[in-house]
């Protein structure tokens, strides 16, 4: 088995585009949630959500107009161009069958939907254009990406809802270590959705003022969109070629709940064979883990079942243990969540600092750890988990190690 | 790989416009009947293959039917049908086997719940939308709910890859079993007929609008919409032989590539195909002429099989003419992301009988392919299973017999 190197970041978040913006910005604490601009909130609860405002497309994609696809797919692409610039690699240099694409998302191309409704609503079916066959099916994204840059391998979309990238990042891993791929763009992408915003709106789950993660007063997430891309190639070939290695890939685990379609198992108990699956399959232990990049929604279920989980899993450790939820600032991108998040995880083991979770102000006496409350921290650690869950009791844990 | 533990399929579900469970598809698909007809579901004048008359209640009971939606339904009768057939539906009491899992190919997921959900957004307004429906617009729903109602803990994961969905799932669910994170896995595909995808293939043109799929076919002119869930249950060789089951089939090995030209159309001459079949070769350690037929996922799609047919022709050279192509979504449809899970079903049927089905309806075909309005006996220990989607995604997959 080849050993795995991060060696690409590219990504598109509310908080800004490519990776030393983003990186800048979410040490720094930069809050990207604001009033929803994309459509009319006011007969909704809520008005809150985090968008990639102002994003232009067009420079990031060369082989078709940008109009031909879905905000998803451009999201994706724009993402994947910044990874690709980032990891220095010359795509001309591979055997193109062995170069892929693997990504997650909740939602894909959701827009495709939304104006089928729209156009039906105003002008009738028969108006409808064709665009659910070709724009629509979320592997579209991936395939996308594939034309994009003319990558010819393994080419798979992994829709499993909010904890899709660690997924995609996950399995991109098998297909390098087992030797089938020798390079691999995977992360995960997901457009502002007015179908996600009325769901959770419905559920009475978005914040109405902050997104205020494991703070003893927490209301809820705040709906997000975004795309991230990580690079991944064999951590000898990264090697030879002079490559900054962010971080390396050590495993993961999966798990479901198989208890609700939208609540959490009271106990964790996915969330906790996930974590333990990843440490057993990376050959490591709770006391090798420096960091967990928390799921962290801002729920009060989520959040209380997360700490807990964490509690069962690493015992009198877990205090001691950083877990910050970056979703306080750039709210939940959905299935690009875990992407956007593997990226600062990989950040934070090259860099040794730790993003923060904002807007936390009181502690909450049934989970009070250590969540790295407003301000980063550096803690160089050594090896971290990065945690997503999602609807259909889907649990993922991937993780990664500072590469020696 | 070598060295790698051997993954068999020890039981499989299936529910498709030509029957319900292993026995009627079987006897049905051999026997060469025909899903397509007047579509009730899609209403006017469309043709489809249909799963008619569909009564989930018939397999799961009553309860908690009504929050699944048609690809749930369908998923969890092709669920439950494998787990009864293998002896592994997990007792009411008790927490179930945390290394079972399901691995769930689609393209659409359910179209029609998300279109739904947000169409009663747009018309009656945020505030009245059902919450209870929510959960149904996430792509993986379907999987998610298979696992509430079967006590399914491993990995839940939903493959989206267009056309090659299904194969794609087998072969996920087959590397998870290799690298220890399962001990055994539902794995297919499920896609149901809805207006919304009818709707996007119709005014593409994919359909045929003579309403007859012919894949391969001198006439073809498109293809003809289906429905289906289909489910293989896979485990590692360790945990066959502890169980003490017989295996239906070896998964021996998979390939894929991209052809990376458009997104809603084939590159003909295009070596993506051809590529996906080599590696599964490879990957099974076999040469081409150890295979002894070839389950197709010719569609009826002028280009789509053209491509294939010159795929298989580059692989096989002048031996192509002997061996016996089936291509059975002549029988079924179109199913999407359900499509390479019926047709591994099929190369498992093909193997225990060492006979091909009949590509229904089949008369004239412009390649040279071995094909037949009738079963075709050959006499091997291998068949290849190939898909090949309109978006340049290409699979293929080796099934090996168990004696």
């Amino acid at each position: 088995m080849r050993r795995v190197a991060i060696t690409g970041l590219g990504l598109v978040t509310p908080i800004g585009a490519g990776r030393a913006t983003f990186w800048k910005n979410v040490t720094a604490g930069t809050n990207g949630i604001a009033p929803v601009q994309s459509f009319d909130t006011s007969e909704f609860p809520v008005h809150l959500g985090a968008e990639v405002r102002g994003f232009d497309p067009a420079p990031f994609i060369q082989s078709r107009p940008a109009e031909s696809m879905g905000r998803g797919s451009q999201l994706a692409i724009a993402a994947a161009r910044l990874a690709v610039q980032d990891s220095g690699v010359d795509l001309a240099a591979y055997n193109r069958r062995r170069v892929g694409v693997l990504m997650g998302t909740t939602s894909g191309e959701p827009g495709m939907v939304e104006r089928y409704n729209d156009i039906r609503k105003a002008e009738g079916l028969d108006a409808v254009p064709g665009e659910m066959m070709p724009k629509y099916p979320c592997h579209v994204i991936p395939a996308n990406v594939a034309i994009e840059f003319d990558l010819r391998g393994p080419c798979l979309m992994i829709p499993t809802a909010c904890a899709a990238g660690n997924y995609a990042i996950g399995y991109a891993f098998d297909l390098i270590r087992s030797g089938r791929a020798d390079l691999m763009l995977a992360g995960g992408a997901d457009p502002f959705s007015r179908i996600t915003y009325m769901g959770f709106a419905r559920l009475g789950a978005i914040a109405p003022e902050k997104c205020q993660p494991f703070d003893r007063n927490r209301k809820g997430m705040v709906p997000g969109e975004g795309a991230a891309i990580l690079v991944l190639e064999p951590l000898d070939d990264a090697q030879a070629r002079g490559a900054t290695i962010y971080a390396e890939v050590l495993g993961y685990g999966v798990s479901c709940d198989s208890h609700h379609m939208t609540a959490a198992h009271p106990q964790g108990d996915g969330a906790i064979r996930a974590m333990a699956m990843a440490l057993d399959q990376s050959g490591r232990t709770i006391e090798d883990v420096g960091y967990v990049s928390a799921h962290g929604t801002g729920t009060p279920t989520n959040d209380r079942v997360e700490a807990l989980a964490l509690r069962t899993l690493f015992g009198d450790r877990a205090p001691r243990v950083p877990m910050s939820s970056i979703k306080s600032m750039i709210g939940h991108t959905m299935g690009a969540a875990s992407a956007i998040e593997a990226v600062a995880c990989s950040m934070a083991l090259h860099t040794g600092v730790i993003p923060p979770t904002i807007n936390f102000q009181e502690p909450d006496p049934d989970s009070d750890l250590d969540y790295v409350p407003n301000t980063a921290r550096e803690a160089h650690p050594q090896v971290v988990l990065n945690n997503a869950y999602a609807f259909g009791g889907n649990n993922s844990s991937l993780c990664l190690a500072r590469p020696v | 790989m070598s060295g790698t533990p051997k993954i068999f399929a020890t039981g499989a579900g299936v529910i498709s416009p030509i029957g319900a469970g292993v026995d009627e598809f079987a006897e049905r698909l051999y026997a060469g009947c025909r899903g397509a007809g007047p579509s009730p579901l899609l209403g006017g004048d469309a043709v489809a293959c249909e799963i008619r008359d569909f009564t989930p209640q018939q397999w799961l009971g009553n309860k908690g039917i009504r929050v699944l939606d048609r690809s749930a339904r369908l998923l969890a009768v092709a669920s439950q049908m494998t787990l009864s057939a293998t002896g592994l539906v997990q007792p009411e009491t008790g927490e179930g086997d945390p290394g079972l899992g399901l691995v769930c190919g689609t393209m659409f997921g359910s179209v029609h719940s998300i279109t739904s959900f947000d169409w009663s957004g747009l018309t009656d307004g945020p505030r009245y939308v059902n919450p209870m429906e929510f959960p149904n617009t996430v792509i993986n729903s379907p999987a998610g709910q298979a696992a509430i109602k079967f006590k399914l803990r491993g990995v839940n994961s939903t493959i989206s890859a267009g056309l090659i969905s299904g194969l794609y799932a087998v072969h996920y669910a087959s590397e998870f079993l290799i690298f220890g994170r399962a001990t055994a896995l539902l794995a297919g595909g499920v896609e149901e007929l809805c207006e919304e995808s009818y709707l996007g293939l119709r005014k593409t043109e994919a359909l045929s609008p003579r309403g007859e799929g012919e894949p391969f076919g001198k006439e073809r002119d498109g293809v003809v919409a289906g429905e289906a869930a289909a489910l293989l249950m896979l485990e590692a060789e360790s945990r066959v032989r502890e169980r003490g089951v017989r295996p239906i089939a070896q998964i021996a090995g998979f390939g894929t590539a991209q052809d990376a030209y458009k997104i809603n159309g084939y590159r003909v001459r295009g070596t993506g195909a051809r590529e996906a079949m080599e590696q599964a070769l490879e990957a099974a350690g076999i040469g081409a002429d150890a295979v002894g037929c070839v389950i197709s996922g010719a569609s009826g799609s002028r280009a789509g099989d053209e491509m294939e047919a010159l795929s298989l022709e580059a692989l096989f050279g002048a031996r192509l003419e002997g061996i016996p192509v089936a291509a059975p979504k002549a029988a079924w449809g179109e199913c999407l992301g359900a499509s390479g899970a019926l047709s591994v079903l099929a190369g498992v049927l093909s193997l225990e009988r060492q006979a091909v089905p009949p590509t229904a309806g089949f008369r004239e075909t412009p390649f040279p392919l071995r094909l037949s309005a009738a079963p075709q006996p050959f006499e091997s220990d291998y068949a290849l299973v190939t898909a090949c989607s309109c978006d340049g995604g290409s699979a293929a997959l080796v099934l090996k017999r168990v004696r």
